[in-house]
């Protein structure tokens, strides 16, 4: 039995010719936690998990999963951990029972056993009726669903999810976020999560990282990530880039820390609203004129602007107007 | 959602978690049954070597069937026995890229990385397509010879010397499927895996194809006296023709097993390669 937890420390992954993926990645997800583990592309996110779940070797540092090592004992990490990885990896020629009975007695279940299970795991992830159906005719959220369900198979007690969500409605994204939760509260399995929904790793995350150059730029659980980037935001957009550039000069005394998004400048503060009528007095002064101005409260999207000065994903980028 | 019982024990829960794992043997044979249901999905594409292989054998017998009374040193007298076996070669080397085909498509949808995460043995990883591809390659070599006896073909040997027949095919294809499960391992491509199974094509015909051996060139009959193909024809046709004689037999079986043991390493390679962790 594993102490179902993940420790990491100092891992680095160089790849031949000199390409660095993880610089120095640190980090421990505790038994029972889940663990949001965010970034940008090409941040060494899918290197990272490639590690943990043994498809990769690092080049430096140590990784424990469930308290083996992720090199020397991957036969045992495979055992205690489930996958679900970003690119869905099913023959699309099988029908999922077969797939999810084969997997099982990959796991040494019995005939018997393995076909419990999958009728069991069909159920838990709503495609008994799809059952008999080859996995090639599936929608994009039923792979998604079957890929979660092959994870589960050998009854994990440490949960990999790569972007579970991604590609999926918003329904059935709520539905996953249920059986996350679920697994997590029923079972005490410890979920590592990867997402490019930073609503997603707020709603279910216990502890949020957040990785950029190959190395965590910082860690900690939702809340506390969202008051360290202040209590909110005051967000003025501009016909264009320059203009923000020129208005972020003329603002730059305002606020604690100031930052320009494509056309738009965010002063991020304590108190904001008290500030407003102060910021517009000295935009009039320096004759720069707002196409518009918000309010935020502080999102774990803001979090990662502030920390990697990009946004995760244009289209995953909704501040919430005050 | 519905609420199954998830923590339910299991023999492959939990408890002895450090011993679940399918023996060896129940893996591959996990993995070979799951490769013949996709092929047996995919029809089609037994077709067309099978399809070759009989318009050859027709072509060759109605073409060159008449002429081979001018053919001096032909064993026996009959020249569907000569010409059958190149048709059952060119089958059974051209339907040996079936294993390396469903390998390649293993690796291009990701099931591949899939079964690495499960304690799945590399030799299941391997043995897998190539048995289900010995038993496709049982079946076309079965099918092509009820087509040649219902042409006329009289085995010398009889029932038995047929099955031998068919025996030394799924050997050869075996052996011959090493080296393209080599190149679907190697590359991770079906182009470049399609492109490597065209080494059939100077194997099949720089041998003693349509004459026998004595009456070809002599650059050629250099060619065909270090090409294993040539013994394997050599022995099928002299169960066919002539009857029982070991010495082709043993020739034949041991050129198949001399070309399987080189395509095997080459192939034990690439899967090295591939599965390792890098």
């Amino acid at each position: 039995m594993s102490n179902r937890e993940i420790v990491v420390e100092n891992l680095g992954k160089e790849y031949a010719g000199g390409v660095t993926a993880v610089r120095d990645v640190s980090f421990q997800v505790n038994s029972g936690q889940i663990f949001g583990f965010l970034g940008p592309n090409g941040a060494g996110k899918s290197t990272t998990i490639k590690i943990l779940t043994t498809l990769a070797l690092p080049t430096r540092g140590v990784a424990r999963v469930g308290g083996f090592d992720v090199v020397s004992q991957a036969d045992q990490v495979r055992r205690i951990a489930g996958v679900a990885l970003q690119e869905i990896g099913i023959d699309p020629l099988m029908k999922s029972a077969e797939l999810l009975s084969m997997q099982g007695r990959m796991f040494g279940a019995s005939r018997q056993e393995a076909a419990n299970r999958a009728e069991e795991l069909l159920r838990l992830v709503r495609l008994e009726d799809a059952k008999g159906r080859r996995v090639g005719t599936y929608s994009g959220g039923m792979r998604r669903r079957l890929d979660l369900a092959l994870a589960l198979v050998h009854k994990p007690e440490i949960l990999f999810l790569d972007e579970p969500t991604t590609g999926l409605d918003p329904a059935s994204r709520r539905d996953v976020w249920e059986e996350v939760r679920r697994l997590n509260r029923e079972l005490g399995m410890t979920i590592f999560l990867t997402t490019q929904y930073l609503e997603e790793a707020d709603e279910l995350a216990d502890v949020v990282a957040i990785i950029d150059n190959g190395a965590i730029a910082i860690e900690g659980s939702p809340a506390k990530l969202k008051a360290s980037v202040g209590t909110e935001s005051i967000n003025v957009a501009f016909d264009s880039r320059e203009t923000a550039e020129n208005a972020r000069a003329q603002l730059s005394d305002m606020a604690d820390t100031i930052q320009t998004d494509r056309d738009t400048v965010r002063l991020y503060m304590n108190q904001a609203a008290q500030t407003i009528p102060a910021v517009v007095t000295r935009l009039q002064q320096a004759n720069l004129n707002p196409i518009s101005l918000t309010l935020t409260q502080p999102t774990l999207d803001d979090v990662f602007l502030q920390v990697t000065g990009q946004r995760l994903q244009a289209d995953a980028a909704q501040p919430q107007a005050a | 959602m519905t609420t199954p019982d998830l923590a339910a024990q299991s023999a492959y829960g939990r408890s002895d978690r450090k011993q679940a794992k399918a023996s060896l043997p129940v893996q591959i044979l996990l993995v070979t049954w799951r490769n013949l249901v996709t092929i047996f999905r995919t029809p089609v594409a037994l077709v067309p070597p099978l399809v070759i292989s009989i318009f050859f054998l027709v072509i060759y017998e109605s073409t060159l069937g008449k002429a081979a009374n001018f053919i001096p040193n032909l064993s026996g007298n009959s020249y569907l026995g000569f010409i059958l076996p190149l048709s059952i070669v060119s089958s059974s080397l051209s339907g040996s890229g079936i294993a390396a085909q469903n390998m390649v498509r293993d690796i291009e949808s990701g099931y591949f990385d899939k079964l690495l995460l499960t304690p799945v043995s590399r030799a299941a990883l391997l043995l897998g397509p190539i048995l289900a591809g010995a038993v496709i390659l049982g079946i076309q070599a079965t099918v092509v010879i009820v087509f040649a006896l219902l042409l006329g073909l009289e085995s010398a040997t009889g029932f038995a010397g047929l099955a031998a027949v068919v025996g030394l095919s799924i050997l050869l294809g075996t052996g011959f499927a090493g080296f393209t499960v080599s190149a679907a391992l190697g590359s991770g491509s079906a182009a470049a895996t399609q492109g490597a199974s065209f080494l059939f094509f100077p194997l099949t015909f720089l041998t003693a194809s349509f004459v026998p051996l004595e009456l070809l060139d002599g650059w050629l009959q250099t060619a065909a006296k270090i090409n294993p193909i040539t013994y394997v024809l050599e022995a099928m046709r002299g169960l066919l023709n002539t009857g029982w004689d070991s010495a082709a037999l043993t020739q034949g079986i041991a050129a198949c097993l001399i070309l399987g043991l080189a395509m095997y390493t080459l192939a034990v390679f690439a899967l090295r390669v591939r599965t390792r962790r890098s």
